[in-house]
């Protein structure tokens, strides 16, 4: 049982890190009023370029995940012309960037024969001494760098977002573009800005499941993980940590569901599978009895709309 | 691949009706036959559609013809037609799918153009051109099944599979009937992992049942995942599919591997002397195609690897039933009579398990 137990938590990390950096992505990209539903589309792109990476470099998994990250950014700046410059509304272009991602990908994989081939991807990395720890060891210091970096990733975005000018001019853009404009904030460098930076986020996170999981590239491989991102975003209320929280508890799911088939034990295999969707349902019931959000973590007042200048209401 | 999933229930449905249709009128090609592919995935997708394009390569190079391919071709009507007639209108006489989801569109296709063939794996519909078919795997996974557990020191085997279906469940219990052949006392764990295309979970799955002792996982899934956390956890695996020891050459033990040129080649020769498709369509045992093994690793020893080759002998002979009566669930229920086997619509709709089966309910 002890042995189930610390193989269950040491795999959770691994199963949270994508969910937790693809809805930080969307966080900093929606703080700034523009909706993203396409993570789904960046996770795609992430994945392909960091297993593209390792194939071209031959190697260099940490490299990989940069430069994935660098892909998805370019990759959304078709989502912030399209929204912020051409003010197409932000549903349909999510969607386009969803469906833009999966072609793309399949397509580029299979043209560069990159479908299917396994890669030695990024290795765990002990910690000396301390890896060996009972317990403590394979839970906290038996992890992969990703992991170990999920938790100061987060401190400075949210750092960045609270506590600098960069962070209160982004959140401003979201929740008042006009006043933000006559401010003198450049509301649409500051949307090219967000977006481009979630997006190297979600990149990072869909780079994270084909380099650091899956250790191969197939076609569509997020396998829905960006939807359930979105969801946990609307989940946390646009609160970070509170995303951190969320990703642990799927991963947490996640990590459990096949442990508890494969030691038998007999519980009706769809309850199982229900579990993510019950907690997330009871984890917003509890969620919305806990009094009004702080005002700076609230949904930005103007997501989903459009700036455009000195327009009239 | 969710997919076949409905093929089950057509399957299920056509069983249940009481035929009172007219003897069937034979088909019969004008031309030699000119023959395309259209694939529902990339032809090097590594597994259900790869195995279709190597078929069509096979025969290729034994009809020494050309066999043109379109690849991502979804399952959907405002894709398939175009492709397909735009082939017909090129001369195409014989179209081959590849996908549950041609089912419909290719009924439809089928009476508008009476003069072309239409073959579909995994698809439902069938006609007096056309003609579904798919193959009876869990021949092919009993056999791996023997492998596994010749290569277990355990005796405790896993299996990776995607949903819980007809199609599905009587791979794991034939894996696991096939196991009981070499060692009595083996059992098979299985995970459902929910997804036909998913690597995180298939990943998941394989070192969760890695974690509990497992040393031999087998899967009915279509990543090579599972074959690569074996390797790489120094365990063994069988595959399914192709030969997936290209992607694990140590730990894949035995591969359920699809051969449709040995089904296909013979269905096309019989398309110019006349050709009557199967009412409900093929459902093809491995002596006429379909399915067979890539076997076996290093780690299956001598004496199993002969006993194998004289059950897939017994098999293609048909003097070995793999659900063969008397047989009972891990329930105590008997399934199957002494002197019967289990009939093609039961197989579809298998819900229950064997002993030596451990799963979820």
């Amino acid at each position: 049982m002890t042995d189930f137990f610390i193989n269950w938590v040491a795999n959770i990390p691994g199963f949270a890190a994508p969910f937790a950096l693809a809805a930080l992505g969307l966080i900093v990209s929606e703080k700034s009023g523009v909706l993203t539903l396409g993570a789904e589309g960046y996770m795609l792109v992430g994945a392909l370029s960091g297993v593209g990476a390792i194939l071209l470099l031959g190697g260099y998994p940490m490299a990989a995940l940069l430069i994935a990250a660098a892909v998805t950014s370019l990759f959304s700046l078709i989502f912030a012309v399209m929204t912020v410059t051409l003010r197409v509304n932000q549903v349909i272009a999510s969607l386009a960037i969803i469906f833009l991602g999966q072609g793309l990908t399949s397509l580029i994989a299979t043209r560069a024969g990159w479908l299917n081939v396994p890669i030695a991807g990024l290795g765990k990395l002990n910690v000396p001494g301390l890896s060996d720890l009972p317990v403590v060891g394979p839970i906290l210091f038996q992890q992969d760098l990703v992991c170990y970096l999920l938790v100061p990733i987060f401190v400075g975005v949210v750092y960045v977002l609270n506590r600098t000018v960069i962070g209160l001019k982004l959140r401003a853009v979201g929740d008042g573009p006009d006043a933000a404009d006559a401010a003198g904030v450049s509301v649409n460098l500051f949307r090219y800005g967000a977006v481009m930076a979630g997006a190297a986020l979600v990149g990072l996170a869909g780079a994270y499941l084909s380099i650091g999981i899956a250790k191969l590239w197939v076609d569509g491989m997020s396998g829905g993980r960006g939807l359930i991102a979105i969801a946990l975003v609307i989940f946390a209320r646009w609160h970070p940590w509170r995303a951190l929280a969320g990703a642990v508890l799927f991963g947490g799911i996640e990590a459990l569901i096949p442990r508890v088939a494969a030691i038998g034990l007999q519980v009706p295999q769809y309850f199982v599978m229900m579990t993510p969707y019950l907690a997330t349902l009871a984890v917003m019931v509890w969620a919305s009895t806990r009094g009004r959000e702080r005002a700076a973590f609230a949904m930005p007042q103007a997501l989903g709309q459009p700036h455009t200048r000195e327009e009239r209401h | 691949m969710k997919a076949k999933f409905k093929m089950l229930l057509a399957a299920v449905a056509t069983t249940a009706v009481i035929s009172t249709a007219p003897a069937r009128a034979e088909f019969k090609l004008e031309n030699p036959p000119k023959i395309a592919m259209i694939l529902l995935a990339q032809k090097n997708d590594g597994g259900w559609s790869q195995a279709l394009d190597e078929a069509r390569q096979k025969l290729e190079k034994d009809m020494g013809i050309t066999i043109p391919v379109i690849e991502n071709v979804p399952e959907n009507a405002t894709a398939i037609r175009p492709a397909v007639e735009l082939l017909i209108q090129r001369g195409t006489n014989v179209i081959i799918g590849s996908a549950f989801g041609y089912s419909d569109t290719f009924k439809e296709l089928a009476e508008k153009y009476p003069k072309v063939a239409f073959l579909n794996p995994a698809g439902t519909t069938n006609g007096a051109n056309l003609e579904s078919f798919y193959g009876r795997t869990y021949e092919s996974q009993y056999l791996c099944g023997m492998a596994a557990a010749g290569a277990s020191k355990t005796g405790k085997l896993g299996f990776v599979a995607a949903n819980p279906f007809g199609l599905v469940n009587w791979t794991v219990n034939a894996y696991a009937m096939g196991a009981r052949q070499v060692n009595p006392n083996a059992t098979v764990t299985v995970v459902y992992t929910g997804a036909w295309n998913d690597p995180v979970k298939e990943r998941a799955a394989a070192q969760a049942l890695i974690e509990q002792g497992i040393d031999v996982v087998g899967q009915h899934v279509d990543t090579a995942a599972v074959q690569i956390v074996a390797q790489e956890k120094g365990v063994y695996g069988t595959g399914h599919h192709r030969d997936l020891s290209e992607f694990a050459p140590k730990a894949t033990q035995c591969s359920s591997v699809w051969v449709w040129d040995r089904f296909l080649g013979p269905e096309i020769k019989k398309l110019s002397t006349g050709w009557t498709p199967s009412e409900y369509g093929a459902f093809i045992a491995m002596k006429d195609g379909g399915t067979d093994i890539k076997c076996c690793g290093d780690a299956v020893p001598k004496e199993v690897a002969d006993k194998i080759t004289a059950a897939r002998q017994e098999i293609i002979d048909g003097k070995r039933q793999v659900y063969a009566g008397p047989l009972k669930d891990r329930e105590g229920k008997e399934r199957v009579a002494a002197g019967q086997v289990l009939s093609d619509g039961d197989l579809w709709k298998m819900d229950w398990f064997v002993d030596g089966v451990i799963s979820q309910k």
